[in-house]
């Protein structure tokens, strides 16, 4: 009843806004089917890095997580590389090549990115022009491997927020029962190859999973060289047969303790009547025969 | 009061020769199934003895039916809430299959078809569960069958421990060696332990005839029924992953036929009938002391000529045919009229809906050196020497009052002097040996008269079919038309179980 005043103004401010909202949806419409570029001219570099490539691979920078894609279109021939860049978790079950650079690059997949026809086109063109591209982040500070432990068993909050690496990857040195099973083990498989490479790949994650966990709370160059100095120093080619041990001792042990227990809760369970009953029987009978 | 309908239960345990007929019916009918070879339905006991599974008087082991506590409450002796929900992936208390026995068969086409050789073709035993052959059978159901007085199984009987050396040594002594037969189904209670044991709910009892059942669509093999039965009558199906028990041949009932195992009794040692109970009793009933337990069920069941009981039966929507079938049974007769018939272990507190006539104490009479016949311990009370004394009898009254009366003696001990007063006025009359006065003090110490001397005579020994078995008309097939129409049903859904039981493949 007090604000019996209010309601004639404010449908005629309700209607304004609306007006305003349509007539910036048709500006915005009217711009962007006038210069929107035609879907066969898309632009090379901004995909690769869109894309995320330049988390791995750099034009002439280097090789980091993958090769450095200079030349790479002379290596390949155009049919090869369209593909590749199509379905490389295809092309890597059957294609003898993809199989090579696979174990030569520590097994680590090419992920399939989802590309467009025209958008893989357009990378193709684009390595085949000519131009460079270094990784994605600079170099990085000195690094502590005790900090960094703690940033991944979660001793230590990430700067921006992220979770913690225990949660869905495992690597050695961080306690006998390892961490998550959701990503791959960290010790052996081998994206931890260089601090450039590490630094490359965490600054920008083109894999989906890491992609969408990252992209908003991305890690500090600090808490970078911290984890990749850990990692750098647990990651090995292969697991030393002791960790392997520690593990089935625990499992083992783990077992039994719980065998233990169920034998104490349910000690008194009933473990058969007719032979006991006929073994006592026969057993008493003999005493009494004995004497 | 809460009236309702229960389809009762009476054995004549003198009547029962342990020929096994009713057990072959039943499982001719109904346990013929694979994964349903080890159970028995129906099974028939020699006593003292072990019984099938083994022991299962024994709740020490078993934990089965109800305990009451100092308060008076009673609880599941298996577990509570607590304890059920810890133990709900482990059972401690279940029988294995050797506490049952290994079903098996023999392997007849060997009788066809062995290579010659030296010695003729036999048929190996072979295991109904693993199909292997068995080259030693342990146990079967009825492996104690006659075997009173057997060092193995009648002195491994639990009902024995209430007894004196003196009195188990008799048991056993030479000439003086005693059985007789209990034939044991589903007792349908009105407190039933698998019910109340059921973690699923998936037990039951009918509302309009008290039979418990097990659904086996919502069934999860949880198996705590197994353990929740103080007389372990439901069993688990092996093949099908579902526990079943004893349907009391519920289709038979539906269509006017006594159950199977009740038809095919060569003793005639069955009856069946209504009777009316009051079940806003039951939990009081269930909580007595021991001793009380006969006379606390005998007091639940009541009087179906009385008009207050019709009324409240009929404002509960019992029938007037149901009254009137009620009217007619012999179980309320047995039971509560001439009360001489009791239930079976009622300290195991489920209120069992089958009852027992004991039987008989057996004679042991020898010549004396005058030729003269005599009847062993001539202390008879004032009676005849037709009958040894309770006192002195060769079955002791200890045994029967564990099993018939929660140890309470002088129950069983009164529905003997009616017995035995039957037993001398039907001489007197017939063979005229005895003495009127004779006859008059026996009906005194039974506590009875002629009258119904009569009719227990009648109905023990000339009872026609439809004496015996009082089928209400439970007529769900007929009622179903009421809101259903069989012919339209049967076009739109056709028959059997709607929904497909899951099995196990083997």
């Amino acid at each position: 009843m007090i604000e019996h005043g209010k309601p004639s103004s404010h449908p005629r401010f309700f209607s304004f806004l609306l007006a305003l909202g349509i007539a910036l949806i048709f500006v915005a419409t009217l711009f962007s089917v006038a210069f929107a570029k035609p879907s066969a001219q898309v632009d090379g570099e901004a995909l690769f890095i869109a894309k995320g490539c330049n988390a791995c691979h750099t034009i002439g920078g280097g090789k980091l997580v993958g090769p450095d894609l200079q030349g790479v279109t002379e290596l390949r021939t155009n049919e090869w590389l369209t593909k590749w860049l199509t379905a490389p978790d295809q092309m890597l079950q059957t294609d003898p090549d993809a199989k090579a650079l696979l174990v030569e690059y520590n097994n680590v997949p090419m992920p399939n990115l989802g590309l467009k026809p025209e958008e893989v086109a357009a990378l193709i063109a684009y390595l085949g022009g000519g131009a460079t591209i270094s990784g994605a982040t600079a170099e990085l500070p000195a690094g502590d491997a005790t900090s960094g432990k703690a940033y991944f068993v979660g001793d230590k909050r990430f700067e921006n927020g992220g979770p913690h690496c225990i949660s869905c990857h495992s690597v050695a040195g961080i306690g006998s029962l390892g961490g998550g099973n959701l990503g791959p083990d960290l010790t052996t498989s081998g994206f931890v190859q260089s601090d450039a490479a590490f630094a490359s790949f965490m600054g920008a994650p083109s894999t989906q999973t890491m992609g969408a966990i990252w992209a908003n709370t991305p890690l500090t160059p600090q808490e970078q060289s911290d984890l990749y100095t850990f990692l750098s120093r647990a990651a090995v080619t292969k697991r030393e047969p002791s960790a392997l041990l520690q593990i089935a001792l625990l499992a083992i042990a783990g077992a039994a303790a719980l065998i233990a227990l169920a034998q104490v809760y349910w000690g008194k369970r009933l473990r058969g009547v007719r032979k006991p009953m006929i073994e006592q029987t026969l057993a008493a009978r003999k005493r009494i025969n004995a004497k | 009061m809460d009236i309702r309908s229960h389809v009762s239960m009476v054995f004549h345990l003198d009547k029962c020769i342990g020929c096994h007929t009713c057990s072959v019916a039943c499982k001719n009918i109904w346990t013929d199934r694979k994964g349903t070879e080890y159970m028995w339905w129906n099974n028939v006991e020699t006593k003292p003895g072990t019984g099938y599974p083994t022991q299962w008087e024994d709740q020490d082991k078993y934990k089965g039916g109800w305990e009451r506590e100092e308060d008076g409450k009673i609880h599941l002796r298996l577990h509570g809430r607590k304890k059920g929900l810890s133990n709900i992936f482990f059972n401690p208390a279940l029988p294995t299959i050797d506490d049952y026995y290994e079903p098996w068969t023999y392997d007849y086409e060997n009788l066809f078809n062995a290579p010659e050789g030296d010695d003729q073709p036999t048929a190996r035993a072979v295991s109904m569960i693993t199909g292997k052959p068995m080259d030693t059978i342990e146990a079967g159901p009825n492996w104690d069958d006659d075997l009173g007085g057997s060092p193995l199984y009648a002195r491994n009987d639990v009902n024995l421990d209430d007894l004196t050396d003196d009195e188990r040594e008799q048991l056993n002594e030479l000439e003086r060696v005693v059985f007789f037969y209990l034939p044991r189904i589903c007792n349908h209670c009105l407190n039933p332990g698998c019910v109340a044991a059921c973690p699923a709910g998936a037990i039951y009892k009918r509302g309009e005839d008290g039979i418990v059942l097990i659904s086996q669509e919502k069934c999860r093999a949880w198996r705590m029924c197994i353990s929740g039965c103080p007389y372990k009558k439901t069993y688990y199906n092996w093949a099908s992953g579902k526990s079943e028990k004893c349907i009391l041949c519920y289709p038979r009932l539906e269509s006017g036929q006594p159950p199977a195992c009740f038809h095919s009794c060569v003793g005639r040692i069955r009856y069946l009938g209504v009777l009316l109970y009051d079940a806003d009793q039951i939990e009081k009933c269930a909580s007595v002391p021991d001793l009380e337990l006969v006379a606390a069920q005998r007091n639940m069941i009541q009087d179906p000529f009385d008009p207050e009981v019709i009324k409240c039966a009929k404002a509960n929507g019992i029938s007037d045919a149901m009254i009137a079938s009620a009217q007619n049974s012999p179980v309320y007769k047995f039971v509560k009229k001439w009360q001489i018939a009791l239930p079976l272990h009622a300290e195991f507190r489920t209120l069992p809906m089958l009852y027992y006539v004991p039987p008989m104490l057996p004679v042991l009479a020898k010549t004396d050196k005058d030729g003269k016949y005599d009847v062993a311990g001539l202390d008879n009370e004032g009676l005849p020497a037709m009958i040894s004394s309770l006192a002195k009898a060769r079955m002791p009254i200890k045994y029967m009052a564990r099993m018939f009366s929660a140890g309470n003696v002088k129950e069983v001990e009164d529905v003997y002097r009616k017995l035995i007063a039957v037993r001398i006025f039907k001489r007197a009359q017939k063979v005229k040996d005895y003495q009127q006065a004779e006859v008059d003090a026996a009906l005194a110490q039974g506590a009875t008269n002629p009258e119904e001397v009569e009719a227990i005579f009648r109905l023990t020994s000339l009872p026609t079919y439809e004496e015996r078995f009082v089928v209400p008309p439970l007529g769900r097939e007929v009622a179903v038309e009421a809101w259903e129409k069989p012919l339209e049903r049967k076009t739109e859904a056709g028959f059997g179980v709607r929904n497909k039981i899951a099995k196990r493949k083997f």
